[in-house]
């Protein structure tokens, strides 16, 4: 169970591409390089010793690196492309990108659109739905991504501060804080009790795990009897936990499983709360 | 940008062959400078607890004895301190506003009651102010008696301490439902002062292990006071 591979770079513009590519060149003699970002299938098992770091399909092939050593690590990244739900489609996209470069950033808006969403859509089913033919649940998420939680917090926010009938923007201010602080001191806290994992990945996962409550607010906003805003809760609220159980057990020692555990239902119980009390 | 290419000369320097942070630079106790202040790791052996340690230095917070200060001897804990101080500024504000509601629908069945968000602020500066701030101080006035102090012995015996206003909270709501008495005011007051005077108790046969001197009395004393003080503010601005 080590997550070696941890190293969330967004180089986003050329002349740095180019200088973060020499870095890496520099600094990566004899070590595996494990990218964090590389293309979903291929994401953790790519053991590349001496190629420059393989940018993620919609980045800009950068024109001063040598093509041939990242052409040549892509077959062997196609090769050991493992079953991933929703991953054909991506290893077309990979090979094509590092062969010619796809220039996404004149690409229509609607596709990156489209393309995101398609990805928050497919984080959200391996999360959060019930499905039992699921990879194992404990490595979940190989391709995570913080828009997914951006906009469930921040919907989340909204919904409870329009819910409030005073102190909106104060509510808002909350219940924003809470959540992303809430995610960061959550994430820090498994990793302090010895666990392992990804910090990015974690906080990804835990934002994810919010749409249940999410749709929760979403029914109580509009829902006006307190039994029924009771139940709704609750049931969002135990699936929400249920969905970050198996995420958050498997990444300490069982010792201290409960530890791990008690701070994510704290969270979650919290924001329920907080969402049957808005009114 | 540039920003960027130092965090990947940063990484790339770090970067071993095996797993993540919390296991690399376990040799690295550097404390004494920014990069032991900044890294995960050196705060890692204050969260060496497994559950059953935690559960029981809960327990043995609640009934004020000796065994405590026994008990974090080899290893404080700072996992305890934050987690107890962020149930309780939970609780408080929770059922802070719960009491708020069930006052409001007796003395006006029609009337429309709101969430009041102030009571999570208030909650969350004066809980883990207090948790934070009180042992810093205490850790300081000590220093200046001479007495060698441990700061995180000090933030863990003061979280440890108030635990036991948590089940008080709870039990200011639902102590009456169980019993089917209407919560006045006698009652609230009574079980704030019994937790308040276990909380205080607590934290002066601890204080009073830690410094073993008489000259620091008042030291010790007003730490009793100033517990103490805390729960009547718990129940003034909370549940009243």
């Amino acid at each position: 169970m080590s997550y070696g591979d941890t190293i969330p770079l967004h180089p986003s513009s050329q002349s740095d591409i180019d200088e973060i590519e020499n870095l890496i060149n520099a600094g990566a003699h004899s070590a595996t390089v494990l990218p964090a970002r590389a293309p979903s299938p291929s994401r953790a098992s790519i053991p590349v010793s001496h190629s420059p770091f393989p940018l993620p399909p919609y980045q800009k092939m950068p024109p001063s690196s040598s093509p041939t050593p990242v052409v040549s690590s892509v077959p062997a990244a196609a090769a050991t492309t493992t079953t991933a739900p929703g991953g054909s489609s991506r290893i077309g996209i990979s090979t094509d990108a590092l062969e010619s470069p796809p220039d996404t950033l004149t690409e229509p808006v609607f596709d990156t659109v489209k393309r995101d969403l398609t990805r928050i859509v497919s984080n959200l089913k391996l999360v959060v739905f019930p499905n039992p033919y699921r990879e194992d649940p404990g490595r979940a998420l190989r391709d995570w991504d913080l828009w997914g939680p951006f906009f469930f917090i921040v919907f989340l926010g909204l919904t409870l501060s329009w819910s409030a009938s005073v102190k909106k923007s104060e509510v808002f201010a909350v219940a924003f804080a809470i959540l992303a602080a809430g995610a960061i001191i959550l994430t820090l806290n498994v990793l302090l009790l010895g666990g392992h994992i990804i910090f990015f990945q974690s906080l990804s996962l835990l934002g994810y795990c919010l749409f249940p409550l999410a749709v929760g607010a979403l029914v109580c906003m509009l829902e006006g009897n307190v039994i029924i805003k009771i139940v709704v809760v609750s049931m969002t609220l135990a699936w929400s936990c249920w969905a970050a159980y198996p995420f958050i057990s498997t990444a300490v020692n069982p010792r201290r499983k409960a530890l791990a555990l008690y701070p994510v239902f704290l969270m979650y119980i919290s924001v329920g709360f907080f969402i049957i009390a808005i009114d | 940008y540039k920003l960027l290419k130092l965090l990947v000369q940063a990484v790339i320097a770090e970067e071993k062959p095996s797993a993540g942070t919390s296991q690399c630079s376990g040799e690295e106790q550097a404390a004494n400078n920014w990069k032991g202040f900044c890294s995960l790791s050196s705060y890692t052996p204050y969260f060496n607890v497994d559950t059953e340690v935690v559960v029981d230095r809960i327990i043995s917070s609640v009934y004020p004895m000796d065994d405590f200060s026994r008990k974090i001897d080899g290893s404080p804990d700072l996992y305890g301190p934050v987690w107890i101080s962020a149930t309780l500024v939970f609780m408080l504000a929770a059922l802070g506003n719960y009491g708020t509601y069930l006052i409001q629908k007796r003395s006006e069945p029609n009337g429309d009651w709101e969430f009041d968000v102030s009571y999570v602020d208030w909650a969350a500066c004066v809980v883990f102010g207090y948790a934070i701030a009180v042992p810093a101080a205490f850790y300081f006035l000590l220093q200046y008696f001479g007495l060698n102090a441990n700061l995180v012995r000090l933030w863990c015996m003061w979280g440890y301490s108030l635990f036991v206003f948590v089940p008080a909270s709870v039990s200011i709501f639902f102590f009456p439902l169980l019993f089917l008495v209407v919560p006045s005011e006698i009652f609230r007051w009574i079980i704030i002062i019994l937790a308040g005077s276990a909380s205080s108790w607590f934290v002066y046969l601890n204080l009073k292990v830690s410094t073993e001197g008489s000259d620091t009395m008042p030291l010790v004393v007003s730490a009793l006071v100033l517990q103490f003080a805390l729960a009547l503010f718990i129940k003034i601005f909370f549940f009243s």
